[in-house]
């Protein structure tokens, strides 16, 4: 959410530079070592891609795969997928992925930040007219990037994935990979099948077999419950060009609960790291939080996800590499993962696009690695911002409270924004940041006062 | 002999530590009804009456300003046991209540004393509400919204209660310390306290002391600070975790 207050954080700054740095000799050790200049061409057949999965970050890797040239194959095990997700995406990714109008189901432009004394801050005031949160159900974008993918060249497979056999590394032999393909005149079971290619883009979400396959390693994983409420017409006015996040011990000790409007209904739901077993009385409390504006409302579908906390300790492995989900592209604070599944799809792509001339070389380990570095170096100061963000703002219910009151500040609204809507991170005005950071330390100091006297009262 | 006696003393100890502990701890638990579920329960398990006059009382002693308003809130839970709702309705019953909040914040004019207002009672009645809703966790509501706001409290009415006896200590440790360094390094280097100001190396020692005494108050602070760095290390960590390995393979080459 508020990545636009790094500017707090000078020290943190400095240490992802030194080790962005540090990466860099290393990158530069990896790449002397893997270059792919002398990649033997491939003879009579362009370069073949299997792409697993078919969320945003398989739909995007898939269509820029095919306009680059390259033979790619899709495979998705359910075509009508719902997944169960926020669906929230920043302004900037209608604009670089050219994302119709009519997909998107609602037009978030007032964020209602609730504390655990249930202070409530709209967040949006310094919204301009022509900005806001779009509101996707991911069955509706899904759909649309697969068909473009499909548009472009891709060729679609309605099938499951289930293993892969690896040449030796740096072989050049291709990949066998083998899946079930679902065809709805055969039998409901599947037919087994199987497909050469010679590179794997696992884009096949949380529960990722292709990271399994290549012994990508875990990641810690919070749990995301929600509930999709139909309510009332009258109430649901309310949330027509609003979303409610609820911050609090109650709600989640780690994460936020929160109220997102759908196309006809809202979805209610919390997440956790650390208290896993707990969240159903977390989802109880959430509910609760928001009884007066889901009264009377009927819940039509509950649904649960593991949400990746940290990025797999191996996301590329000779020529497979992990893009979304499946490599851990989610972050802190926010939750948000869409657009970074997108993007990092993209840039996967590129990569190989570029390390293959359009799909007639043979590629390696070091042009998936390009795809790495360009991801990291955009997008990890976003992550480590929102990584301290949680840290700092999340760790009781006094934080929490300071954190509220810090997001009534119109500087802190207009950052949060800039930097959400647009994924940048925008160096602020200097005086504001010191004025900001002097506001947060004071608001820190007095809930967390407060936080002693209560303690007072128990004992 | 020793190992006759030692089998029978820890448990002659034994009973003897652990009777009185035992009473204290059922005696809190019957007196203070903890959490949010339990406070609930806590009370019509107790038989309903005497658990809550109970505590009532002990709430009393804590904050004597408004007994009216504590017993209201008792009575209201009593109602909800006797009307036996269900869980979210509870909570709907349970709202927060108190004469001197009106329209979603503290009534400040209820606060005056002596033609002042005492700041340090806002503070209390705020600790207080928030101790409550952090119990029963009430539904937002968008009619009479929260409107309090920790900063109209000034900045004094919480230094004064809050840092001065906490200054006090961290100025005699500093002075102490300062002392002693300025003793040490005039006996080593012969270089007087006078000097010693002018002296940059001397002014770097300072500040290392004025911070070391700030950032470790005790020595579980140590602890802290360590655990602290390696939080904020962790997520870069996991970051690089997929460079380290490119890093290590290239060196076994």
């Amino acid at each position: 959410m508020a990545a636009g207050q790094n500017s707090d954080f000078l020290g943190l700054r400095l240490a992802s530079t030194s080790s962005e740095a540090r990466n860099a000799n290393r990158r530069r050790l990896s790449l002397q070592i893997r270059a792919s200049k002398s990649s033997p061409r491939l003879s009579g057949r362009p370069l073949r891609v299997a792409v697993i999965g078919g969320g945003p970050a398989g739909g995007a890797a898939a269509e820029t795969l095919a306009k680059g040239g390259v033979e790619t194959v899709l495979i998705e095990r359910k075509l009508d997928n719902s997944k169960p997700c926020g669906g929230a995406i920043p302004l900037c990714m209608v604009g670089e992925f050219d994302l119709p109008l009519d997909i998107i189901d609602r037009k978030v432009t007032k964020m209602k930040m609730i504390s655990p004394s249930n202070v409530a801050v709209d967040i949006g005031r310094t919204l301009k007219p022509h900005e806001y949160i779009g509101m996707v159900r991911r069955e509706v974008l899904d759909a649309y990037l697969r068909e473009r993918a499909a548009e472009a060249g891709a060729t679609v497979v309605n099938g499951l994935f289930l293993k892969m056999d690896s040449p030796p590394a740096g072989s050049g032999e291709r990949y066998k990979i083998y899946y079930n393909e679902y065809n709805s005149k055969k039998s409901a079971t599947g037919e087994k099948k199987e497909m050469e290619v010679d590179a794997v883009v696992g884009a096949d979400g949380a529960n990722s077999r292709v990271a399994k396959e290549i012994g990508a390693g875990d990641y810690e994983y919070a749990i995301a419950f929600q509930e999709r409420v139909k309510i009332p017409e009258a109430k649901m006015e309310y949330y027509k060009d609003r979303a409610e996040m609820y911050v609090g011990d109650d709600v989640s000790p780690d994460f936020y609960g929160w109220v997102f409007p759908k196309c006809d209904h809202v979805a209610v739901g919390t997440g956790t790291v650390t208290h896993k077993s707990d969240i159903k009385r977390f989802q109880a409390a959430t509910r609760l939080r928001a009884c007066d504006k889901i009264a009377g409302g009927k819940i039509i579908r509950v649904e649960a996800h593991p949400i990746p906390e940290h990025p797999r300790p191996r996301r590329v492995l000779d020529r497979v590499a992990l893009v979304g989900d499946a490599a851990g592209y989610v972050t802190k604070c926010s939750g948000e993962g869409i657009y970074f599944a997108a993007k990092s799809g993209r840039m996967c792509a590129e990569a190989i696009v570029e390390g293959s001339a359009k799909g007639t070389r043979m590629i390696d380990e070091g042009d998936l690695r390009k795809y790495l570095e360009k991801f990291d170096k955009m997008y990890w100061p976003t992550y480590k911002v929102l990584d301290v963000l949680q840290k700092v703002f999340y760790r009781s219910n006094s934080a929490r409270e300071a954190f509220v009151e810090m997001c009534a500040d119109d500087y802190v609204q207009k950052m949060t924004f800039d930097s959400y809507l647009y994924k940048r991170v925008v160096p602020g005005n200097p005086l504001a940041d010191l004025k900001l950071a002097i506001n947060t330390i004071g608001s820190l100091v007095r809930s967390s006062a407060l936080r002693r006297e209560m303690a007072k009262i128990t004992a | 002999m020793a190992s006759s006696l030692s089998p029978s003393l820890p448990t002659i100890f034994s009973t003897l530590i652990s009777k009185p502990n035992h009473r204290s701890q059922t005696l809190q638990l019957s007196f203070f009804p903890k959490k949010l579920p339990s406070l609930f329960m806590a009370r019509s398990a107790d038989n309903g009456t005497g658990g809550a006059a109970a505590s009532a009382v002990v709430e009393e002693k804590v904050e004597s300003m408004n007994p009216p308003a504590k017993i209201e809130e008792v009575k209201d839970t009593e109602e909800s046991l006797s009307s036996n709702g269900v869980a979210v309705e509870n909570a709907e019953v349970l709202a927060f209540k108190d004469p001197r909040w009106v329209g979603g914040t503290w009534d400040l004019t209820q606060f005056s004393k002596g033609g002042e207002t005492d700041w340090d009672a806002v503070i209390d009645a705020e600790a207080r509400r928030r101790k409550w809703l952090e119990d029963n966790p009430e539904a937002s509501s968008t009619v009479d919204p929260v409107v309090f706001d920790t900063s109209i409290v000034p900045w004094w009415a919480w230094v004064k209660r809050y840092h001065l006896p906490e200054a006090e200590l961290l100025n005699g440790r500093a002075a102490m310390i300062g002392f002693f360094m300025a003793y040490f390094v005039d006996s080593l280097t012969g270089v007087g306290l006078v000097d010693q100001m002018g002296n940059f190396f001397c002014k770097i020692l300072l500040l290392i002391s004025v911070g070391g005494v700030m950032l470790i108050r005790k020595n579980e602070d140590i602890e802290k600070l360590k655990k602290l760095i390696e939080e904020t290390t962790f997520y870069d960590k996991q970051w690089q975790a997929t460079w380290q390995e490119d890093y290590k393979s290239d060196s076994k080459n």
